[in-house]
């Protein structure tokens, strides 16, 4: 297993510098030039423009500027963004609060899916069976935009149980219905893959020698049944931990949470690229890590599985 | 010996047999209507005795052991009459936690695919300490103990070695063995094989005949050998029920059953065996196909397929004639197919 992880890893490096380099390349060719539009109702100067340019090296040859990209990545060195704000520290504020709004919402799918799940596969056709299939297929019909608008509007405007938005602080309490938003869509679907995965393995023969073996129901399905039908489960909230980050922008506006997402998207609107890369290029780095995780943890769960 | 056939047991009463199945029932309700898979099926077993219960797929002796180990899936399966005792209680009454404690404590059982009857996930010691650590309460490390003693006598190489390794890891016949030192672990006083040597090579399958017919003498437990198998049936088996179509056809001491069918349905199996003597030889086979168990034929479920066949057979349904001692043969010209006349 340690070889097959040092192959991984090294397999990681054409990978970044591929979509890392696409990403430098595609920002800058974006249309609309990010300096026309810095100087209120007039056009910028031709000296503001350059001097913005030359700063940024956008004079400079693709590659040159590539080059520059990763030799600054590497030493830590993000620069500033075209306010001459420093780019780490904006980072180092709204990275925090996003990753705490990811792992709420990870638990938030992990708990509530996965119990939804087992006990509508449990009782398939039963009452909660029926009420988890309608409300799953519910939230999987629903954009996040809709439901986060609705509980924003419900919770925080017409019962006034939360705040309608995030503090500056993001603490715990304030982003659990953020979380339960940005969570909603992969809930739905941990809760289905659950019941699948229950129903599936209900009739194994594994279960009936549990059974056979005279253990109690709770340890035939908490322990022998739930252990089989959880390794698919795990194996997709693992890959996406990822794609939750970069689908909190959509959630982070609604509830105003200065996090990556909304940093994301003002720097997108505001073509503050110097932002944009950095982050879109964490992200890659987040997946890739932890789909790498899902691999080796599908190794551990299931013990049939052999790394070469 | 099948006592319920020379002198039907009375409900309730002890007649001392071990385990004794009385006029088992059980459907299974389908989309296609009710299929019935066990239609009155009466045998016996005694400490030390071992009955084999022969008959093709379809034959309802699966769903019998099911039934009596209470694994069998409910719906769509249901219990339609009958009792099966235990020590002359009757277990279908009981409430599902006594229920659970006779299991592998008191009736034990080995499955036909031990690949799959074994939880993929977990070691087997764990797997097998699993059962101390439940009925006995064990402590981790002593249950861990008992395990390797347990793949020792069911004679695993280096078991120490190899309690943490996974169900996987094991040839076919090493993980019967180990399926086997699981049922075996809490010594049962009834353990059902179902088939425990199909899935297995022949030379292993000969191997695991010997374990368990020695094990059985080691502990006098009885032993309910469920097969399609004649040639395992032979060497080990005391007694043997033959079922066809949910019901015991015929019921017989091993040699006579072999010696002399009185069941047209018997004679048919054991004429189907190859021989080395009849090398070249057209293979016999028995004619038609089993029964639909959803649209069972009237009368005796044999007569469509039956050499022997009069008129009566489709509307009468045949008793279990009493031939001698413990001989029963459900077949109204059971005397025909004695003699051997056709």
């Amino acid at each position: 297993m340690g070889r097959y992880t040092i192959r991984r890893l090294l397999q990681l490096i054409p990978v970044l510098l591929g979509t890392t380099f696409l990403i430098n390349y595609m920002v800058w060719q974006l249309p609309g030039d990010p300096f026309a539009g810095r100087c209120g109702q007039r056009p910028c100067p031709d000296s503001y423009v350059s001097a913005m340019r030359s700063q940024f090296g956008l004079d400079q040859p693709i590659l040159v500027q590539y080059w520059q990209f990763l030799k600054n990545m590497l030493t830590g060195n993000l620069g500033v963004d075209f306010n001459q704000v420093p780019v780490a520290t904006q980072l180092g504020d709204a990275w925090p609060i996003t990753i705490r709004l990811a792992l709420l919402a990870v638990a938030i799918e992990a708990v509530i899916g996965i119990s939804a799940g087992v006990l509508s596969g449990l009782k398939r056709g039963g009452f909660i069976d029926n009420v988890v299939t309608i409300s799953t297929l519910f939230l999987l019909s629903l954009p996040v935009f809709v439901t986060g608008f609705l509980l924003q509007w419900l919770l925080g405007v017409q019962f006034q149980v939360i705040t309608p938005t995030v503090s500056d602080e993001a603490p715990i309490m304030e982003l659990i219905v953020p979380a339960f938003v940005l969570a909603s869509l992969n809930m739905a679907f941990t809760a289905r893959l659950t019941r699948t995965s229950i129903v599936e393995n209900r009739r194994s023969d594994y279960v009936r020698t549990a059974i056979a073996k005279g253990l109690t129901n709770r340890r035939v399905v908490g322990v022998h049944l739930l252990r089989n039908s959880l390794i698919p489960v795990l194996t997709f909230l693992g890959t996406e931990v990822g794609s939750l980050m970069s689908g909190a922008i959509i959630t982070e506006g609604i509830f105003n949470i200065h996090g990556i997402g909304g940093l994301l998207y003002r720097a997108i609107t505001g073509q503050d690229y110097t932002i944009v890369v950095p982050i879109a290029s964490l992200l890659v780095l987040v997946y890739l890590v932890s789909n790498l995780l899902v691999d080796l943890l599908y190794g551990v769960l299931d013990p049939r599985i052999r790394y070469e | 010996m099948v006592e319920v056939l020379s002198e039907p047991a009375g409900r309730g009463s002890y007649s001392g047999a071990l385990l004794e199945v009385e006029d088992l029932h059980v459907e299974f309700h389908t989309r296609q209507g009710v299929a019935k898979a066990v239609n009155g099926v009466t045998y016996s077993v005694n400490p030390g005795e071992t009955l084999a219960v022969l008959g093709e797929s379809g034959s309802g002796k699966s769903v019998t052991a099911q039934t009596i180990m209470g694994i069998l899936d409910m719906p769509p399966g249901r219990i339609a009459g009958g009792q099966i005792r235990f020590r002359g209680v009757d277990i279908l009454k009981l409430p599902e936690d006594q229920r659970r404690r006779i299991r592998g404590e008191g009736i034990a059982m080995v499955f036909q695919d031990a690949l799959s009857a074994l939880n993929p996930v977990f070691p087997v010691g764990w797997q097998i300490a699993e059962m101390f650590r439940i009925h006995r309460g064990s402590s981790r490390s002593d249950a861990k103990k008992k395990a390797v003693e347990l793949m020792d006598r069911v004679r695993i190489p280096g078991a120490r070695d190899r309690v943490n390794d996974f169900p996987h890891q094991f040839s076919g016949g090493m993980r019967q063995r180990i399926m086997i030192a699981m049922a075996i672990a809490l010594d049962p006083e009834i353990l059902i094989a179902d088939e425990p040597t199909t899935a297995l090579d022949v030379t292993v399958q000969a191997q695991i005949m010997g374990l368990l017919a020695e094990l059985q003498r080691d502990s006098n437990m009885g032993l309910i050998l469920i097969t399609h198998d004649l040639g395992v049936v032979a060497d080990v088996a005391d007694k043997i029920a033959v079922m066809y179509g949910g019901r015991i056809v015929e019921t017989a001491p091993v040699h006579d059953l072999y010696a002399n069918p009185a069941h047209p349905y018997s004679k048919g199996l054991l004429e189907s065996i190859p021989r080395v003597d009849l090398k070249g030889q057209e293979l016999y086979a028995i004619k038609g196909m089993p029964p639909n168990l959803l649209d069972m034929p009237s009368g005796c479920a044999f007569h469509p397929r039956c050499p022997y066949r009069r008129e009566d057979c489709a509307t009468a349904v045949p008793p279990l004639y009493p031939i001698s001692g413990s001989r029963g043969s459900a077949c109204h010209y059971w005397r025909e197919v004695v003699d051997g006349s056709r």
